[in-house]
């Protein structure tokens, strides 16, 4: 850069020499880009660093809204131990989690070698397979759960008509409620890892499937040898993307089953709702979200640690 | 020859497998959609009807009562007005932002965007109780305001990440060029530097609305009844309208169009923000 700069300079005034470079001028220069950067920095110092702050130190207190705190140190954390609910709705969490992302990964990698060829067919079902990302999750949950309804609901009817047995209704028995709203998370992310996958297909060498093929591999050793190795950088930031989300979720569930039956689909951020923004006592919630906190913040962690070492290819 | 004819056995029974699972595939995602389209023009005595009837005379008799009936104009305006507000105070914090990482290297980059990238992991329901005592202090509780600034803790710090990405495609001897022929660094950054970088902006602009259209546990917890927007307005009708399918899949499709409709028009641009400014 600077070789380049002083070559143009040569002709030029004095004063002109230093702003020849743009990342001389903002690096050395008064007007500074570090203005542009404080806008966003203070916003979210104030908007997302000072409430998760405050929730931190709200949770040492005994804290309902509209009496007074009292601090009462680890007190809540105690009782949060103890908290069979709350623990109860942690297990929930990791299973909707695991099986949730694990399903939609194996989908999602399934469906992108089927349409990973190109054609117009192909095009417009990778247009359409996108709605569901779309989909507003609270609209979504709705309409699956009319598709649901034991009584009238067309999934009810199909599978009672097929002579399997669903029992009062997929969402409506302990056993299956969890497995309704994971299908419907299936349905509406599934084409985010297809996405994300094609990209990742799309940007594989050459040269290694030639190589194999000259070798005499099978598809299914060309697959298991070359693909799924080259793919792995991809399929972890599908896999990380979707975690940090699936650990989000409540919209859905809350349309379709609203944590019942009983608490069979009861989710820590469902949990966290109960008792925050329903019965009030932010103390105790906010102590509950501190560990859901922890969780998210591990998995963003290792999302962004992956992000900077570009080694995979597609995506970003 | 045997082998021959086997083979291509083999093959047309791939080709037909490959054949229905695509159709499999595009019937499961296709299948909701469908049902919530021809419900919202069904009338509402054949939904009691089973087996489902899928030929029936439609009508848009569910989308005048709704409209006659609920506040779904103040719905369509609050999420509307919500949407944009957040789009355009995210895109003014965020693109600025987006630039100076680009241009700039200082001590601590990395973990300011470490920190920025954050939010994309912090669960709504973590930050929107003490959010909500915020708002309570500042009086700004149940106002279209709150739900903004919330969202925008998400969509700015999504806006700066995406369009660092995209201004780091651009060369910074476009710049340097610029400067050389006179122009002032913030000349070279708004006549030169933004209009090149209309994809990431599109990007941007496309995902901060949709994601804020398509929120419902802030405004569930944020807004007032005068303030609600089209989720919390549907979820408002769910008591009144007992098994109301009709007018509450009409409302969907109102939520919906708009979404799909602009997705699908953008759809490069979409993708691109799906996966984090991944795929050009």
């Amino acid at each position: 850069m600077s070789a380049l700069a002083c070559t143009v300079c040569i002709d030029l005034p004095k004063g002109w020499t230093v702003i020849s470079s743009v990342r001389d001028y903002f690096n050395t220069g008064k007007h500074s880009l570090y203005l542009f950067i404080i806008p966003i920095v203070l916003y979210l110092i104030f908007f997302f660093l000072y409430p998760v702050i405050y929730e931190i130190y709200i949770s040492f207190f005994d804290y309902s809204l509209g009496s007074p705190k009292t601090f009462i140190g680890l007190q809540n954390y105690v009782l949060m131990a103890h908290d069979v609910q709350f623990l109860h709705s942690l297990v929930t969490t990791v299973i909707f989690v695991v099986s949730a992302v694990g399903t939609e990964l194996l989908f999602g990698l399934g469906i992108a070698l089927l349409l990973n060829y190109e054609s117009r067919l192909m095009n417009v079902i990778r247009t359409v397979i996108l709605i569901p990302t779309v989909f507003t999750p609270l609209v979504a949950g709705l309409v699956w759960k009319a598709l649901y309804n034991p009584d009238l609901g067309v999934i009810s009817y199909y599978l009672r008509v097929l002579g399997i047995p669903i029992g009062r209704g997929l969402t409506v028995e302990r056993s299956t409620a969890l497995f309704s709203v994971i299908l419907v998370d299936v349905w509406e992310w599934t084409p985010l890892i297809v996405i994300i996958i094609l990209a990742g297909l799309k940007s594989l060498p050459r040269e290694p499937y030639e190589a194999g093929v000259i070798d005499g591999a099978s598809a299914r050793q060309l697959f298991r040898y070359v693909t799924l190795p080259l793919l792995r950088p991809t399929i972890i930031v599908a896999l990380l993307i979707r975690s940090m989300d699936a650990l989000k979720i409540f919209d859905i569930i809350w349309a379709i089953t609203g944590g019942g039956p009983g608490t069979s689909t009861t989710v820590a951020n469902l949990r966290i709702f109960q008792v925050g923004v329903q019965q009030l006592r932010i103390g105790y919630a906010s102590a509950l979200s501190n560990v859901l906190l922890v969780m998210s913040v591990l998995v963003g962690v290792f999302f962004i640690h992956i992000l900077y070492s570009k080694k995979y290819g597609g995506v970003r | 020859m045997i082998t021959t004819t086997s083979s291509r056995l083999r093959g047309a029974l791939l080709h037909g497998a490959r054949g229905l699972m695509l159709t499999g595939i595009i019937v499961f995602v296709l299948f909701p959609i469908f049902w919530m389209v021809t419900t919202a023009f069904k009338q509402r005595i054949d939904m009691f009807i089973l087996p489902p009837q899928w030929i029936f005379k439609p009508t848009i008799a569910n989308f005048k009562f709704i409209l006659s009936t609920m506040s779904v104009g103040r719905w369509v305006l609050n999420s509307g007005l919500i949407s944009l507000g957040t789009m355009a105070l995210s895109l003014l914090l965020g693109v600025p932002a987006g630039y100076a990482f680009s241009r700039i290297h200082f001590r601590g980059k990395r973990i300011l965007l470490t920190f920025i990238l954050l939010t994309r992991a912090l669960p709504p329901v973590v930050i929107v109780l003490p959010f909500r005592v915020i708002m309570q202090w500042l009086g700004l509780f149940g106002t279209r305001t709150a739900v903004i600034l919330i969202d925008t803790v998400y969509d700015a710090a999504f806006t700066a990440w995406l369009m660092s990405g995209m201004f780091e495609s651009i060369p910074v001897d476009i710049e340097d060029a610029a400067l050389v022929d006179g122009c002032s660094p913030i000349q070279a950054f708004w006549r030169i530097i933004l209009p090149l970088s209309k994809p990431g902006l599109v990007t941007a602009s496309l995902f901060t609305f949709i994601l804020s259209w398509n929120d419902f546990l802030f405004a569930l917890t944020l807004t007032s009844p005068e303030t609600a927007t089209l989720p919390i307005g549907m979820l408002s009708t769910y008591g009144i309208l007992n098994q109301g399918w009709t007018y509450m899949m009409a409302l969907g499709c109102l939520a919906i169009v708009p979404v799909v409709f602009i997705s699908l028009l953008l759809q490069r641009y979409y993708v691109s923000g799906l996966t984090f400014g991944g795929i050009k």
